[in-house]
């Protein structure tokens, strides 16, 4: 048959051998086209690549900085620990107004002074921790001027240190620990994806049975060259 | 820009909310830290130790007071702005009146009288010294005056001025 040569684009004698790549077309319909046409029997390498195209004004970053964030943060926090509060009150509150026997406007006052305290002293502490983590995440990515995971972890673990640090340095430590352990798991769920290529990467079968196919025209071509 | 910084309405409260905690926050630590290190007993370990418990038991108190008023305003002033369908600084002002009428409730209607009337002064005077520095940095940007010419000086109009077809 023809050389090894030739297999490259030589538009006066093309090749048509499975070893061109310009051949790679299945003569089954593929399944990520088939919605578009079951006619559609070519290389998905020819379809318009679509990334959505963002307009962005100039200097701006492709991602919302820590600053821009970090109001919002701090209010989602506060809310969410004013309403996870105000329910834990109003618990608290139907509890010990039921066991003390009180009706009527007493029990509405004694309700609503539960609902307010532990509401708003969950919104404060919750409010507080994000106030730091939010600081110390915006120290750090200045300083160092750039924002990834690292700098979510060391602020994470700072707030721990911080929050619990006139509490005594076992719980302080604690502290700290519990804000990485926090931190670590959120950062693992947020780059699940950007993990699962490397979960597969350090299978050793996989590798080599990725290795073998992907190389198998050039082993043929050896083994047929060494005939 | 800057224009665009705003975030629209319904997630503005929760921002809103989150910059009146954190300034609150701040401030509060900050005076609270002076305010516990002057009534600490004498000693600079001990003024210290003063400060930092008077910024751990008042600060917190402090935001979460800042947070409500904060939120409470930017509601009623997204309320507003979706009911009148307009934005001005009328929006601003009976939010304001409004916020400190409604966080004084529990103390009865004179006191509520009083708030309100404090809010929506205080609104009043924020809006109009925002208002008075839009249009000082405006000035900068007003065009230069054209030169208008006395009409009485010009020539007498060419003849058949204002009916004549044009002859290209």
């Amino acid at each position: 048959m023809e050389s090894s040569t030739s297999e490259s684009s030589n538009t006066y004698a093309p090749s048509y051998s499975n070893r061109d790549p310009g051949m790679n077309v299945p003569v089954h319909s593929q399944q990520n086209l088939a919605p578009l046409s079951p006619y559609l029997n070519f290389d998905p390498v020819y379809l318009p690549q679509s990334q959505p195209e963002f307009i962005f004004p100039e200097g701006a970053a492709r991602q919302r900085g820590r600053f821009e964030l970090a109001f919002s943060q701090i209010g989602v926090s506060c809310m969410t620990g004013a309403a996870v509060g105000g329910i834990g009150g109003l618990y608290n509150g139907l509890r010990s107004t039921t066991l003390a026997g009180h009706t009527g406007k007493l029990r509405r006052t004694q309700l609503l002074n539960y609902v307010m305290k532990q509401g708003s002293a969950t919104a404060n502490t919750l409010g507080v921790l994000a106030v730091m983590y939010s600081g110390f995440g915006v120290l750090l990515s200045w300083g160092r001027g750039s924002d990834d995971e690292l700098n979510t972890l060391t602020a994470a673990t700072a707030t721990g240190l911080l929050y619990k640090s006139t509490a005594g340095l076992k719980k302080c430590g604690i502290g700290g620990a519990v804000g990485l352990g926090l931190a670590s798991i959120y950062c693992l769920w947020t780059a699940r994806d950007r993990l699962q290529g490397f979960r597969q990467e350090y299978n050793p079968a996989l590798w080599v049975y990725v290795n073998v196919r992907h190389n198998l025209p050039s082993y043929m071509a050896l083994e047929h060259a060494c005939h | 820009m800057e224009e665009y910084a705003r975030e629209p309405c319904p997630w503005r409260i929760v921002d809103d909310c989150g910059g009146a905690f954190t300034m609150g926050a701040i401030g509060g630590a900050i005076f609270q830290g002076i305010k516990g290190f002057r009534n600490a007993p004498s000693g600079m370990n001990r003024r210290f130790i003063g400060s930092l418990a008077a910024i751990k038991q008042r600060s917190p108190i402090i935001a979460g007071n800042f947070a409500i008023w904060g939120g409470m305003f930017s509601t009623i002033d997204c309320t507003l702005v979706h009911f009148r369908r307009k934005e001005d600084p009328w929006n601003s002002i009976i939010s304001g009146a409004a916020t400190g009428g409604i966080l004084a409730a529990r103390n009865g209607l004179p006191a509520m009288a009083g708030s309100a009337l404090i809010g929506g002064v205080l609104l009043a005077l924020i809006e109009g010294v925002g208002i008075l520095f839009t249009r000082l940095s405006a000035e900068q940007f007003k065009p230069a005056n054209p030169v208008l010419e006395d009409p009485s000086q010009l020539g007498p109009p060419p003849p058949g001025f204002p009916h004549q077809q044009p002859n290209y």
